[in-house]
């Protein structure tokens, strides 16, 4: 990031100086989740302690709060907690400080694909960007080319283990081969790009 | 066992619930002190100390005629009093009550029922023994001397002095400085509410020096109490200001004409930041609003050859260059010590830089900083004028370290906020506080962090190593750079700042050890004043009529020094409208005929009770100052010294009781 970062003195250690952090990046996060209680957090660690999914995660939800109003961008931005989240809202209500951690993490996982710096070869990401362009494309999601697509870009050997899964549900018809789109697209585009 | 046929005792063990029957077996020894000599009945009951027990020794007394009471039960500290009293209404003198603390010396601290109940046993035994031969005696009663003493003219002296004056009693209020107000008199706002600390605080000051009721002594040191509760006699010392202070207006005359144009002396009211001259004010609003003459800086004093100008501009004769330390006496029944903290030294942390980089601070240069009466009239330049962008805010220096202070000093957590948000107020400079832990334990204190959190306040959790002027890249050269771990980010930092302010903690002030003496008072380990019990006589001593209050007594905010100074006056004034004090009896007595006049205890006693009848060439002991530690009667080599309650044929019939069965 900064020139000072390649300094030898610190090179690969742990110490983080001033002049790599974004000052602004609390705010930016604070402003995009309507977070203005995020500088309120007391780091109490209930959020983390509250989330079925923080034991996979690299940091908590609690030392993600703190890095964000520290200002750490790149390590909050390329780590995985934010693609883990669920959005199960349990850290947000049960937060004694009010903040909306959950909205606090999707501010993050926009400004990381905005940044292009999320994790490389993390299955949430490209899951979501994936379904995201689908729904562009054809106003709604057809699971066989959803799926498709998706493993083609991540690891297309995966599917094969779901091949057995896939032939039941499509018996069942749980999948179609036909898209079935919308009828006003243009409307729809519209309204994605307001 | 040794028998006085007179005596007849009544014995009762109490079960006090579980916490006595479940470890001794109270039947047992109740029916073996039934079979001891001069015991007439021998009970034992659930709760001795409840009504229907005392009640029972009440009707027993009649029924029985007895003549002694033994109780077994808990501590003498706890209960001693409540059944010395019911003796006294059964009609017998209270002093022949003896009490054994089969709780805490038996039941609570052994584990095998049988030898705890073996104890039990041995200790009734040696109590009986020594019972019968107790004598009638009588507490006396001394008259209090409704005045009182105050040392300390901070907020704690100030409110105490005030509260007692206000409920009409005569209060000499005794200052070292030239002015009260303390440490308060420096701070700009008090936290939570930021209150202007002089708006509030200067009304008091002045109310102190217009009240009828209060004398004030400032600048001056109390030099040595004599006497005991309800009758101090104490001499106060008055520092020569070298002003006549009853003529003295404060009109300043004398400062601008001094020979010195310039000020050159550090101020010691602004911590150094500023200058005076030889003859001085501390500050504007000091009460009283006397000047005074530093004679370690006036060139009258070091050389002889001052044209005294200040003195000659004065037009109402109120220089007196002769003046001399002059010796007071006062009269007074209680005595209360505020006299307060000394701020931490912050040069014994050395690795934060005080004293080597100028841009280092302690907390209180910065309270001067950015009041708008300091320095710099409130403007927050760094020594260089400049003004800091950044600034980083040390918790804890001087606090919670084995290797300076180990307590936790309970206000710069929340000064240091404070500070925080002066500073971004004056500044708007990037503010890091670290901390350890953020403790905010206090009525609007959480709600204020909350606020400050919200403002923009950096705050890092975790204790600064070091602070250093060497930089590692261009963004922190000329800045001094904080390292410390994000302990909550799990990072080491290096943070490069303009300012660094050091919140000092409270520690004992460095005359503590000497007032102590002055007073005959205990410290806790820090050097703080020894409460009476921790909890439950928080202002009092183990010397009664004196009491404390403020942070002489331990590391507290304004809020709880106001309390506590109420309730060191409510104690005050307790004693003086109860008109007396009784005075345990358990004194010692000289018999005149044998004492050889050899005068050992003299030097012996630690509350200076003896002294030495010259026509006679005996020594007499004061009854109402003797505690009765007993150590002049072991140590009277003519055996001359008697002490009550502990006579020779009591100890040894106790002994004698403990040992043979």
């Amino acid at each position: 990031m900064n020139a000072s970062s390649s300094d030898i003195l610190t090179q690969g250690l742990t110490v983080k100086l001033e002049a790599d952090l974004d000052k602004n990046f609390g705010e930016t996060i604070a402003r995009e989740a309507h977070g203005e209680k995020l500088f309120g957090c007391i780091q109490c660690g209930n959020c983390s302690a509250a989330c079925p999914l923080s034991v996979w995660m690299d940091y908590t939800p609690r030392k993600v709060i703190a890095m964000v109003r520290a200002g750490f961008k790149q390590e909050v931005l390329s780590n995985r907690t934010v693609w883990l989240c669920a959005s199960c809202y349990q850290c947000t209500v049960e937060c004694p400080k009010g903040i909306k951690i959950t909205d606090v993490m999707y501010a993050l996982k926009r400004e990381a694909i905005e940044n292009k710096v999320y994790p490389k070869n993390f299955p949430v990401p490209i899951l979501a960007r994936t379904f995201f362009n689908e729904v562009k494309r054809t106003g709604r999601i057809n699971e066989i080319f959803l799926l498709t697509i998706y493993y083609l870009r991540y690891n297309i050997f995966k599917m094969l283990g779901y091949a057995s899964l896939g032939m039941k549900l499509f018996m069942k018809r749980r999948l179609s081969l036909f898209e079935k789109g919308m009828s006003d697209k243009k409307e729809f585009k519209a309204m994605l790009n307001q | 066992m040794p028998i006085n046929d007179e005596a007849r005792v009544g014995f009762y063990i109490c079960h006090c619930g579980h916490n006595i029957a479940n470890m001794v077996d109270v039947t047992s020894v109740a029916e073996y002190a039934a079979k001891l000599p001069n015991v007439v009945l021998s009970r034992d009951y659930k709760y001795m100390c409840s009504d229907p027990g005392q009640e029972m020794i009440l009707k027993d007394a009649e029924v029985f005629k007895l003549n002694r009471i033994v109780v077994a039960s808990c501590s003498p500290l706890l209960h001693e009093n409540t059944f010395r009293n019911a003796t006294a209404k059964a009609g017998i003198n209270q002093f022949y009550f003896q009490m054994v603390n089969i709780r805490e010396n038996a039941s609570w601290v052994h584990e095998d029922k049988e030898l705890a109940t073996v104890k039990a046993k041995d200790l009734v035994r040696a109590a009986i023994s020594r019972v019968v031969f107790h004598k009638a005696l009588e507490k006396k009663k001394v008259p209090v001397n409704p005045d009182v003493l105050i040392v300390g003219g901070g907020i704690s002296g100030i409110s105490a002095a005030l509260n007692i004056a206000n409920a009409g009693k005569k209060v000499y209020l005794v200052e070292k400085d030239p002015t009260i107000g303390g440490y308060m008199a420096k701070f700009d706002k008090t936290f939570p509410t930021l209150d202007c600390a002089a708006c509030i605080l200067t009304p008091k000051m002045s109310a102190v020096l217009k009240h009828p009721g209060i004398t004030l002594m400032s600048y001056s040191e109390v030099a040595a109490v004599e006497g005991y509760v309800g009758n101090y006699q104490v001499k106060v010392t008055r520092k020569p200001r070298y002003i006549i202070e009853e003529k003295c207006v404060g009109c300043f005359a004398c400062i601008d004409a001094c020979i010195f144009k310039e000020a050159k002396f550090s101020d010691e009211f602004n911590e150094g930041l500023s200058k005076r001259k030889p003859v001085y004010i501390p500050f504007p609003q000091a009460t009283p609003q006397v000047v005074l003459i530093d004679d370690k800086t006036c060139i009258h004093f070091k050389t002889g050859k001052c044209p005294q100008s200040c003195a000659k501009a004065c037009d109402r004769n109120a220089f007196d260059f002769d003046q001399k330390p002059v010796t007071q006496e006062l009269e007074v029944g209680t005595i209360l010590l505020c006299t307060g903290f000394q701020p931490f030294d912050a040069a014994r942390a050395p690795y934060y830089g005080y004293g080597r980089y100028p841009n280092v601070y302690t907390s209180l240069e910065v309270e001067r900083l950015v009041n708008a009466s300091g320095p710099t009239g409130g403007n927050v330049v760094l020594r260089d004028k400049t003004r800091p962008k950044s600034i980083g805010i040390i918790h804890c220096v001087g606090s919670r370290d084995e290797k300076t202070n180990k307590w936790c000093s309970r206000v710069c957590c929340m000064y240091s906020l404070k500070l925080a948000h002066l500073l971004k107020e004056h500044t708007d400079a990037e503010i890091y506080n670290f901390y350890i832990d953020m403790r905010t334990p206090g009525k609007g204190y959480e709600e204020f962090y909350d606020k400050l959190l919200n403002e923009g306040v950096h705050f890092i959790r975790g204790r600064v190593a070091e602070v250093s002027d060497w930089a590692i890249n261009e963004h922190e050269k000329g800045k001094l750079v904080i390292r410390a771990e994000d302990t909550l980010i799990g990072m080491v930092r290096r943070i490069p700042v303009d300012m660094v302010v050091l919140a000092v903690g409270i520690e004992p002030g460095k005359d503590a050890q000497d007032i102590r003496r002055v007073f005959n008072i205990s410290c806790s380990n820090e050097g703080f004043f020894l409460e009476r019990h921790p909890k439950l006589a928080p202002v009092e001593t183990f010397t009664d009529g004196i009491f404390i209050a403020g942070a002489c007594q331990g590391p507290k905010d304004i809020p709880d020094s106001v309390a506590q100074a109420g309730a060191a006056a409510a104690q005050a004034l307790a004693l003086i409208d109860s008109g007396f004090v009784e005075l345990e009896p358990n004194t010692a007595f000289i018999n005149e005929e044998l004492c050889c006049g050899c005068q050992v205890c003299i030097n012996l006693c630690p509350y200076h009770a003896i002294t030495f009848d010259e026509t006679k060439s005996v020594s007499h002991i004061n009854e109402a100052i003797c505690k009765g530690c007993g150590t002049c009667v072991a140590a009277c080599g003519s055996g001359a010294i008697t002490q009550n309650l502990f006579e020779d044929q009591q100890i040894l019939s106790e002994i004698y009781g403990l040992l043979v069965e």
